[in-house]
């Protein structure tokens, strides 16, 4: 058998075998390598003493440090919590790796970077620790996520409990408000009231009237906050809704010289969305544009609704020549409970409200306003 | 200029409290006004009276405000109906314009809108009524009826639709 090689054959299948245990090093070390680069995981690896010697690309897109910056650093110092992290080093090294779910990194610009991550001590062939590996997977953009789903739910809840009890108080208020205006005219017709007293007795009724008002506009916005149920999808025409809502509004027109221009045609568009939902938007968005244009005290007053269709899309514009919004607030008037009115004048849910909605009929909304010349609102929402 | 005193008021509310209130506030506006508490005693007192105007809930227990104001308007064609909505009913508003509601106001009502909401609805009544009083009047004229004939039919058409 093999005696029969001569030592030339012998050296021939050494010398291929080696090559080829060479070539399979290679496509190894370059498989190694590429997932180091292309990994999102952090991957690092350290000598015994937990120092840094390699980092994957994942690492340093996390973190935001360079491999250059890290080299020679301890991995433990790179944790929020150093000594959460000896006790998995420690764990890892007894046991010959450990798992820790949800272990906080800090990164360069002091960002928290969350990561579930896998401890391996790597041993050589006598069985000595030379090192570790660690593979962190970043979590931190799911656990955004978790947390901001348990503040929605939050905030659910809390919408749903505060517009049950507005929905109670909407009644009494609307009584307290009747006697209120009673009381002022019986007042206003008593005999053997000095002047006086008739007048503070009048005010008083009066206050009590506004105070109702203002207390109604709060149920009024809380009580939307209940349909925090998915949208009754159904089929109708934009046109009368837009109509009916702008009609609704009209009220709050009187005495005040504002055109409302209506810049589509007559004829029925149908669309396939919750009009409960969007009545809300509209009516929110356009007593807004009132409240802009009374503001201003221009007596030129103009709120433009135009409704066009932009691909998939409807899309509203209301627009205004009120006041205007300043640009460092235009991104604020999202947030909740925000206000630009005086106290007492708004709630700072109208606009969130809005946003809350179109969201939930997969739409969009975005302003466009400049200060002192107008604003423009700009929903879009599916067909 | 409208004389409140001529415009006959009819409310339909299940909250008594407020109807008390809001309708003591339009007799002293000057307002002609009857309470009820719901649909089914609305259309009992239209029966025996009439009115111009009529302010209906749309949320009553019993009978509900559209199908209430449908059957008013079958008793008394020219009444005209104002609506009272809670937020966010714009379907119902809708449905119950196919009623021909003169009006929709959102709850809690705004009384001073509602107080011109209601001459405005007088108003609207009286051209109606005026219309179809000159229709007829057309109509008797174009008949060929003698001019005694004639002035007889006028004078029925007055009484019938209470013109002077």
């Amino acid at each position: 058998m093999e005696s029969t090689d001569s030592p030339q054959d012998q050296l021939k299948r050494v010398s291929q075998e080696l090559l080829s245990n060479k070539i399979q090093l290679h496509q190894t070390t370059v498989f190694l390598q590429s997932i180091l680069q292309n990994s999102n995981d952090l991957i690092f690896a350290t000598d015994v003493d937990g120092v840094l010697v390699s980092f994957s690309k994942g690492g340093e897109k996390a973190l935001g440090y360079t491999r250059e910056e890290l080299a020679g650093s301890f991995i433990r110092d790179l944790a929020d919590d150093p000594l959460e992290f000896d006790k998995l080093t420690k764990a890892s090294r007894e046991k010959g790796s450990a798992v820790r779910l949800e272990l906080p990194f800090r990164g360069k610009d002091g960002q928290t970077i969350h990561c579930d991550i896998s401890l391996t001590d790597l041993t050589n062939t006598e069985g000595k620790t030379v090192g570790r590996v660690a593979i962190c997977r970043d979590i931190t953009h799911r656990k955004k996520l978790q947390e901001d789903l348990i503040q929605i739910d939050r905030l659910a809840e809390i919408g749903r409990i505060a517009s049950g009890v507005a929905h109670e108080i909407n009644n009494p208020l609307a009584i307290i408000s009747e006697i209120s205006g009673w009381a002022g005219a019986v007042v206003s017709d008593a005999k053997g009231l000095s002047e006086e007293d008739r007048e503070e007795l009048e005010t008083a009724a009066r206050r009590i009237g506004e105070q109702t008002d203002r207390c109604k506009a709060i149920t009024l916005q809380l009580l939307s906050f209940a349909r925090g149920s998915g949208p009754a999808i159904a089929s109708f025409d934009i046109h009368s809704l837009i109509k009916k809502t702008v009609s609704f509004l009209e009220p709050h027109l009187k005495f005040k010289s504002i055109d409302i221009v209506l810049n589509f045609e007559d004829e029925a568009l149908p669309i396939k969305s919750d009009p409960k939902m969007l009545e809300q938007v509209f009516v929110n968005l356009v007593s807004n544009a009132i409240y802009a244009v009374k503001e201003k005290g221009t007596d030129k007053g103009r709120i433009e609704l135009k409704i066009s269709r932009a691909g998939p899309n409807m899309e509203i514009m209301i627009s205004d020549n009120g006041t205007g919004i300043p640009e460092g607030d235009q991104k604020k008037i999202f947030d909740l409970f925000y206000t630009t009115k005086p106290l007492g004048k708004g709630t700072g849910l109208g606009v969130p409200i809005c946003r809350n909605i179109i969201k939930k009929l997969g739409g969009d909304i975005s302003v466009e306003s400049q200060e002192g010349t107008g604003t423009t609102f700009t929903v879009r929402i599916p067909v | 200029m409208t004389n409140d005193k001529d415009v006959k008021v009819l409310l339909i509310d299940d909250e008594e409290t407020l109807l008390e209130y809001l309708s003591k506030r339009l007799l002293r506006e000057g307002f002609t006004v009857k309470a009820t508490f719901s649909g089914e005693e609305a259309i009992q007192v239209a029966g025996d009276e009439n009115f111009d105007v009529a302010v209906v809930d749309l949320k009553m227990p019993g009978i509900d405000g559209v199908e209430t104001q449908k059957r008013l308007k079958k008793i008394q064609p020219f009444l005209q109906c104002i609506v009272l909505t809670g937020h966010g009913s714009v379907e119902s508003a809708l449905e119950s314009g196919q009623q021909d509601a003169f009006k929709y106001c959102l709850k809690p009502i705004d009384y001073e809108a509602l107080v011109e909401t209601i001459r405005e609805a007088y108003e609207k009544r009286n051209e109606l009524l005026n219309a179809k009083f000159r229709e007829k009047v057309e109509d008797i004229s174009s008949s060929g009826l003698g001019a005694r004939g004639i002035k007889r039919a006028i004078n029925e058409l007055r009484k019938t639709y209470g013109i002077d």
